[in-house]
């Protein structure tokens, strides 16, 4: 496997037969970062990617690339709309995990004398959700209803105001959930876990604008310098996993039927039009709106928080909501050719640019906004869609900073409270729910942040915005 | 019988046992080992565990998956498994352990789900050996 530079932020592995591709892989990386990525096996999931049946346009991978399941995280591909595959490890198993960043009338000096309280107060109204349930109570019934209507279930019943459900993606909610394609079982881990975070790399920051890099951006974002904003990063929790849990093992002897053999059983797919596709998509969709009602939950209890702290003067609006676990209906021109396709992003952020009529007006003049989370402790992004990502990435970006280190090799000769201390003694006040979630989450473990943005940055797929320093982190 | 191996976004395990029944045993200790402190748990409710596949592979992520639906879908903590029968593609038994408690348990991670990943299951000649990542 062959990689070539193409320029300075890309980079190519033409199509090898041999290896079963249909197309090209295209790395959007800089020189060092490739010597990272080299380093474990995301090319070759890349590869495998560019075998599936009806890819359209290069298999991609994104600067924050790593190593995951079946897709490497940090991949992006396309698939015809009516001729090809569905993959549910292009998905993975957290469905629309995403991230929504909070704007606040606070500044950072209103925020630092308090901030060990604010911390005490968000970790006790918004569980990780490792034992306790959320503090969202619904019914199966009520259930079937956010698995339809996801943000705006939440919004309608009093979870957040009318314009949270306008400022997300789709809305919210995708059109073509069927919940009946959802299994109890998955039903059941997802009742309790409304409004929750869950653990591993999900979590929920305070934190300050540092530097603008885009005024006019930034001014339709509301954003200032020096300004308090919330990031928060979960996703469909149990629900979700189950679902993707649930269609890996059918699709298995699916394949066989369809007669697609690939070279990874993780990165299991069927026609989207087969009866085995519809089923997933529609329990996706379902998935993904409850993914939105979650995030719209957990923004609901910060609110609570906040006033508890700071008084009912305090306002906490939401400037935007991204996934980057999903496969959405797109069109783009490919070759010149208009496509239907159906766009896998796999640790990937949708970055529609300026105009593009899916994106909320107040942002149509600046492009769709995209946050872009780094490690604990170290600086997030807010970027904007540009023209770069139509012409060649199916309108997506990357979407974090992308793991180095295994869980098991950063917890080497670190333990927890040192872990706390260090970053106490830099200004950012942190608390977990488990054990292992801040050692297995230090800076470290993750590339360099701005290193990712700025490859994406010059490669024209979206623009820099904001850079966000963190001040508190709640963790799963 | 299991070690944790190394991934660079998740976490692993490598598990044995003399027999099937005794891999699938601990593979279970192994995913659980994962998720909270086995010490803490105490075996004292049983819980009946049932899966199919169409192969030993498939037959093994079946088998953590509907443990999983018990600890993250009906939050019990699991410390103990027994499996009673097994076939290649049939599974059955029972797991020992009490609902979480969060002040006891001491949660490590919570793991989403188990993957094909690298997946192995094989019986080698000093016995049955199977390899499994997860995604926490």
């Amino acid at each position: 496997m062959e990689l070539e530079a193409i320029d300075a932020y890309r980079y190519r592995i033409r199509r090898d037969e041999r290896l079963g591709m249909r197309t090209d892989v295209i790395v959007y990386a800089s020189a060092a970062l490739i010597e990272h990525i080299r380093r474990d096996q995301s090319l070759q999931q890349a590869v495998n990617v560019a075998n599936l049946p009806g890819i359209v346009g290069p298999s991609l991978a994104m600067p924050d690339i790593h190593q995951g399941y079946g897709f490497p995280i940090g991949g992006v591909a396309a698939t015809d709309y009516r001729q090809g595959v569905v993959s549910p490890g292009g998905v993975g198993f957290d469905i629309n995990c995403g991230v929504r960043l909070v704007r606040t009338t606070l500044a950072e000096a209103d925020v630092r004398p308090r901030l060990k309280a604010l911390i005490e107060q968000v970790f006790r109204d918004v569980p990780c959700g490792a034992g306790g349930s959320g503090q969202v109570k619904i019914e199966e019934k009520q259930l079937e209803a956010v698995l339809v209507e996801g943000a705006r279930w939440m919004v309608a019943n009093g979870y957040g105001d009318r314009r949270d459900a306008e400022y997300a993606e789709a809305g919210g909610a995708l059109e073509d959930a069927d919940p009946d394609k959802v299994s109890p079982r998955a039903r059941q881990r997802g009742l309790p876990q409304l409004g929750t975070l869950g653990s591993g790399n999900h979590f929920l920051e305070i934190q300050t604008v540092q530097e603008l890099h885009d005024p006019a951006a930034a001014r339709a974002m509301g954003l200032e310098l020096g300004q308090v904003v919330v990031l928060i990063h979960s996703g469909s929790r149990g629900l979700g996993h189950q679902v993707c849990t649930d269609y890996l093992a059918q699709m298995n002897p699916a394949m066989k039927k369809y007669g697609i053999t690939l070279p990874d059983r993780q990165l299991a797919c069927v026609p989207i039009h087969s009866p085995e596709g519809q089923a997933y998509l529609g329990a996706m969709r379902a998935a993904a709106n409850f993914a939105w009602a979650n995030r719209q939950g957990i923004l609901h209890f910060l609110r609570g928080a906040f006033r508890r702290i700071f008084g009912d003067n305090v306002r906490l609006e939401l400037i935007y909501d991204v996934c980057h676990n999903i496969a959405k209906r797109e069109t783009y021109e490919v070759e010149g050719v208009h496509r239907e396709v159906l766009v896998h992003r796999k640790g990937a952020t949708r970055a529609f640019p300026a105009r593009h009529r899916e994106i909320p007006a107040d942002y149509r003049a600046v492009g769709q906004p995209v946050f872009i989370p780094g490690s604990m402790g170290t600086a997030s992004w807010v970027l904007v869609g540009a023209e770069g990502a139509m012409r060649e990435s199916f309108g997506s970006v990357c979407h974090g900073a992308g793991r180095l280190m295994s869980r098991t090799a950063v917890r080497k000769g670190r333990d927890a409270r040192q872990v706390q201390k260090q970053l106490e003694e830099q200004g950012i006040l942190v608390r977990s729910e488990t054990r292992d979630g801040i050692v297995e989450e230090v800076p470290e473990a993750y590339k360099n942040v701005d290193e990712v943005i700025e490859v994406v940055h010059h490669a024209g797929l979206a623009r820099k915005v904001a850079r966000l320093r963190p001040m508190g982190v709640i963790k799963g | 019988m299991f070690e944790i191996l190394e991934h660079t976004a998740d976490i692993g395990f490598r598990a044995r046992g003399s027999t099937a029944a005794e891999l699938f045993e601990n593979a279970a200790l192994a995913m659980c080992s994962i998720a909270c402190d086995l010490n803490r748990v105490a075996p004292r409710c049983e819980y009946p565990l049932a899966a199919s596949g169409e192969d030993y592979e498939s037959l093994l992520v079946n088998w953590l998956s509907e443990i999983l639906y018990w600890t993250d879908g009906r939050r019990i903590a699991l410390c103990e498994f027994h499996v009673h029968q097994i076939a290649p593609d049939r599974v059955s038994g029972v797991a020992r352990g009490e609902p979480y408690d969060p002040s006891r348990h001491a949660a490590r991670a919570i793991v989403k789900a188990v993957t094909y990943h690298q997946l192995k299951v094989a019986e080698e000649p000093g016995g049955w050996v199977a390899e499994v990542f997860l995604d926490v």
